[in-house]
């Protein structure tokens, strides 16, 4: 089990270092009409997610995930 | 390590106040003035019920986006049904997690009131809290720092906040724990990057340092073959690392992808993947799939059974948060957009309407069931 959390958050260092390396395409403003919509938004979801987290809260031993609320969608 | 966190802390709440001071004027608005209000209904299998009536409001203040958030609960807990004198009903009045003061066998019912203010400006956001129930007050204040570089392609953002909580024990017949405190000390840091045309990514890490009571003030445990108080850490050291991934696919619809990983200096190492399908049905009218599996590990001094009155290092816990366990979530939503929907009559236009359900159920034979609906109004 220790093993397979180590390679888990490997996975995630490694990702998230790949993705914040610069990486990708170059997007322009005009190209991200998909990405404001509501069913691709962080935001519109914020506050209900953050609900569920109280709920889990009081049934889970863990809390987070809901971080960053308000911290925009990159594509104004 | 606790110098640094605290060092750390007051730099940004620094960085917090200039941006703030700096701020006026620029984007004084990201999100567009509304009012909302929604009802939620939760109900378990210990036949506990939670109604929430929660109202949200924001507008444009002073140069700045300012909301407010309320919310009143009622939580009704069941009276202890075994009959009076059992063992079972012993046990279950020994080990309750509410206050019982020769009201056992009656139904417990308490209120909980919440108000969160928010303002916004520029790339600055402050925020305050509180909520009040009968022995219960909790108040917390925050920040979040917001920078968009390479073009707006990503957003990285900062947060903080400190939350300071004061406990109040009522009368309880076989507990007799003081009034005590509790406080929590919150970071962030969050970036968001558009990977392309109809992919998004949010990567984020989160801190939290608890101090103080971390235990139900009510509740006793068996150990060493009698009924002795609850007793945890009064230090909690809390940390996750998320990844978020948002895919447009075809025939408007998206793919919400959402991993956490989470530890605690309690021993819990627990997993979250929670994917959600999103799909509309028409113009302003759109559904949503939600699955959640959730895994954990038990703390270290968490015990079946604990053979001393001791526990383990002092500590005992009759709470099932503290074992290992799974869950499952499964969700469906349902939301209308009046004005994408072109509905005939223009005064209803800027409403908007949504519905949902959620069942929730983990490996301790606990299920649950929420129920929420909602209304908006666009200014």
């Amino acid at each position: 089990m220790r093993t397979l959390v180590r390679r888990l958050r490997g996975v995630l260092v490694a990702g998230a270092l790949l993705l914040l390396a610069g990486g990708c395409a170059h997007v322009q403003s005009y190209q991200r009409g998909r990405l404001v919509d509501r069913i691709m938004s962080f935001e519109a979801e914020s506050k209900k997610d953050a609900r569920l987290t109280k709920s889990f809260e009081a049934r889970e031993g863990s809390t987070g995930g809901n971080g960053g609320a308000g911290g925009g969608c990159a594509c104004n | 390590m606790q110098l640094s966190v605290r060092i750390g802390t007051a730099a940004f709440a620094a960085a917090l106040l200039g941006a703030w001071a700096t701020g006026a004027g620029a984007a004084p608005f990201s999100d567009e003035p509304m009012a909302g209000s929604m009802f939620r209904w939760f109900t378990d299998s210990e036949k506990i019920g939670v109604r929430s009536f929660l109202g949200d409001c924001s507008l444009a203040l002073f140069g700045s986006a300012v909301a407010v958030h309320w919310n009143r609960e009622n939580v009704t807990i069941p009276a202890i049904e075994a009959p009076i004198g059992s063992p079972e009903a012993i046990d279950a009045i020994t080990t309750a997690s509410r206050p019982i003061s020769g009201n056992a066998y009656q139904e417990f019912v308490k209120v909980r009131n919440e108000v969160t203010g928010v303002a916004t400006r520029g790339p600055a956001t402050v925020e305050y809290y509180v909520s009040s129930e009968n022995d219960y007050l909790a108040q917390m204040i925050g920040g979040r720092l917001q920078r968009a570089v390479s073009d707006d392609q990503l957003t990285l953002t900062l947060g903080s906040s400190w939350g300071w909580d004061v406990i109040e024990p009522v009368a309880d017949d076989d507990t007799d724990t003081g009034a005590d405190t509790r406080t929590t000390l919150h970071l962030d840091a969050v970036a968001t990057r558009v990977l392309t045309p109809t992919t998004i990514v949010r990567l984020g890490l989160e801190y939290n340092m608890v101090n103080g009571l971390q235990h139900n003030p009510y509740r006793n445990v068996y150990a060493g073959g009698t009924y002795v108080p609850e007793r945890h850490p009064d230090s909690r050291q809390r940390r996750d690392a998320f990844v978020k991934l948002n895919q447009y696919l075809s025939q408007r619809s998206s793919l919400k992808l959402h991993y956490r990983f989470y530890n605690d200096s309690w021993g819990i190492d627990s997993h979250e993947l929670a994917p959600t399908l999103s799909q509309y049905v028409t113009d302003g009218a759109s559904m949503r799939f939600q699955y959640r599996w959730y895994s954990q590990t038990a703390a270290d001094f968490h015990r079946d059974e604990y053979f001393t009155t001791n526990g383990v290092d002092g500590y005992r816990s009759g709470d099932y948060r503290m074992a290992a366990l799974s869950s499952h979530l499964f969700g469906v939503a349902f939301d209308l957009d009046f004005d994408a929907l072109a509905v005939p009559v223009q005064a209803l236009r800027p409403l908007g309407l949504w519905f949902s359900v959620e069942r929730y159920f983990n490996s301790n034979d606990y299920s649950a069931n929420i129920v929420e609906s909602g209304l908006t109004y666009r200014f």
